[in-house]
């Protein structure tokens, strides 16, 4: 089980390693949006005192957000390729080849918050909050992510097309984001998009993010944190049953 | 070794494999041939156990195929009619990996890679992306690949599609060799009937889910006789010889302006033949003699000749 995850993980991080193309793309995506975003929309709202460090934690849930949909491409590209079968003829259980692409889009995702983290601190953005913060704040991340990664890989598992795969990724990615407290506060938004952000797995996320570039109280993020290690179990229970629903018959 | 007994597969309101019976003894090889949507990848896809079947049993090497799939996918090998070889990992590293994925330890893994990569000839080829392969190399990895657990049965789809004669005679060097010096259990689907008379113990032809017919090659074509005469002429669409209502007649059909007729003593009979075609006011136009092969075994069972389903 561990042995073929990790064997999976490792085919995975080897190619990663070796297309540059990807790593380029993963490299500039978020500098992108510090840069040009966060830079920009700072200007905008002169009541934030420092906005990137505000929205940093909302790039953060992006990219996040951004590798599990690459997650369930690469998963996706596998299965029509037909290499997919090659794990299925494999005595290993059916869990450990999902566990293998959800551990793989994990580690890329986490590279890249890192890149985030780096430049987003380059251009100003202040990062304040204690050890146990951000190792909160990584756990939340590593949920927040093997969740979405969990979806990804369960809409993949069904679609037919890469074309309406897109189509339904799109659905849980900017919208998302949108409708959690990621770009901007939430104190003014009506009372129904207050209610869907706090239902929103992005917020909670975020808000234990905020606790290390803000230096909140974790101990309030405890609930959060909670709540998305449950996420997480969701998204891979979600991958699972879809992956077996397709191989069953 | 495999034994499949009543397969049943449905995908909504087509059935894809009806009562499927199929049974090949240890170190023999067992071809299956069909026209492309005859049922063979949904045969190969329940054997190898990535398909459940609605109704029926197999049995591989003594495990049941669909209670205990995990034994039978530690001793089975198989290679899929689509490549599925990774692009941007070499040779080595495909191997390598899938060592790995059935939880081989370094050692084996590198000395069973080194073994396969001589065998298959790729030792030069090995530390290159499988991305700049040609197809026959390709082909060659994707034989070491499945051989690398050491499987005692193969399941192979297509081992040689989109081949040129030479890679051909070369992948059929090695599975023979892989038959007599390993006693390596086999069933293959194939598209070439060549390929099936030449390494074949056991032929059976499937069209719309069902086997129409199996045996050895010899019993299938004997039952043509021992000579085919095709004579093409300006046949009516419902033209019926009485007159080859005769013993000496094993078989016939008409196809495309030709009849096939499988008889005892070609050249005895062929002046008989020409005789009642003339008597009928045909106008022939063409005549040759052959042995009969197991693709007039094929057309005669499908009413298709299979050059007609390859893919280009």
């Amino acid at each position: 089980m561990i042995n073929a995850t990790y064997a999976i993980w490792l085919r995975h991080m080897r190619k990663f390693t070796r297309n540059r193309e990807e790593l380029g793309g993963l490299l500039i995506q978020p500098i992108l949006w510090v840069a040009l975003f966060g830079v920009g929309m700072g200007r905008m709202l002169p009541g934030q005192s420092n906005y990137l460090s505000f929205m940093l934690p909302g790039i953060l849930a992006l990219t996040a957000l951004g590798g599990a949909a690459g997650g369930g491409m690469m998963f996706l590209d596998e299965r029509l390729r037909g290499i997919l079968r090659e794990y299925m003829v494999a005595p290993i259980p059916r869990l450990s080849i999902l566990l293998g692409h959800m551990c793989a889009t994990v580690s890329k995702a986490f590279f890249q918050i890192i890149i985030v983290v780096i430049v987003g601190v380059l251009a100003g953005a202040q990062l304040g909050g204690s050890v146990v913060a951000w190792l909160g704040t990584l756990i939340a991340l590593i949920c927040f992510t093997l969740g979405f990664a969990g979806i990804a890989l369960g809409v993949a598992a069904r679609s037919k097309s890469i074309m309406g795969y897109h189509g339904m990724i799109f659905l849980f990615n900017l919208p998302l984001l949108f409708a959690s407290n990621a770009l901007y506060p939430l104190d003014n938004a009506p009372v129904w998009m207050q209610w869907l952000a706090k239902a929103n797995p992005a917020t909670w996320f975020i808000d234990v993010a905020r606790s290390s570039t803000q230096s909140t109280d974790m101990s309030a993020n405890l609930l959060n944190l909670g709540l998305l290690i449950g996420f997480a179990v969701a998204g891979t229970w979600l991958a699972l049953r879809r992956f077996q629903a397709v191989t069953a018959n | 070794m495999i034994d499949a007994q009543g397969l049943y597969k449905q995908f909504g309101t087509v059935q894809a494999v009806i009562d499927l019976e199929l049974q090949v003894p240890e170190g023999s090889v067992y071809a299956l041939l069909g026209p492309n949507g005859a049922g063979k990848s949904t045969t190969i896809n329940m054997l190898t156990t990535l398909l459940r079947p609605d109704r029926g049993t197999i049995v591989i090497a003594g495990h049941d195929a669909v209670r205990n799939p995990d034994a039978v996918r530690r001793v089975i090998g198989v290679t899929f009619q689509d490549l599925v070889l990774d692009r941007d990992l070499s040779g080595r590293e495909a191997l390598d990996f899938y060592g790995r994925l059935y939880g081989l330890d370094a050692a084996t893994r590198t000395q069973r890679t080194k073994e396969l990569l001589t065998l298959v000839e790729l030792n030069d080829a090995a530390d290159r992306l499988t991305g700049t392969y040609s197809g026959g190399m390709r082909r060659r990895l994707e034989l070491a690949r499945c051989l690398m657990m050491q499987p005692r049965i193969l399941f192979l789809d297509e081992p040689t599609q989109g081949l040129d004669p030479q890679h051909r005679a070369m992948i059929w060097d090695y599975l023979r060799m892989l038959q007599q010096q390993h006693g390596m259990t086999m069933l293959i689907t194939t598209h070439a009937m060549d390929e099936a008379e030449i390494l074949a113990q056991q032929v059976g032809i499937i069209d719309h889910g069902r086997m129409v017919a199996s045996g050895t090659p010899a019993e299938l074509i004997g039952q043509f006789g021992s000579d085919m005469v095709r004579i093409t002429a300006n046949y009516p669409a419902d033209y019926q010889p009485s007159w080859l209502q005769a013993e000496w007649v094993r078989n016939w059909a008409i196809q495309n302006s030709e009849l096939r007729v499988g008889v005892d003593h070609g050249s005895r009979r062929i002046a008989t033949i020409l005789d009642g075609l003339r008597a009928d006011g045909l106008l022939v136009s063409d005549m040759n003699m052959t042995r009969p092969s197991l693709g007039d075994v094929f057309l005669q069972t499908t009413g298709r000749a299979l050059r007609d389903e390859v893919k280009s």
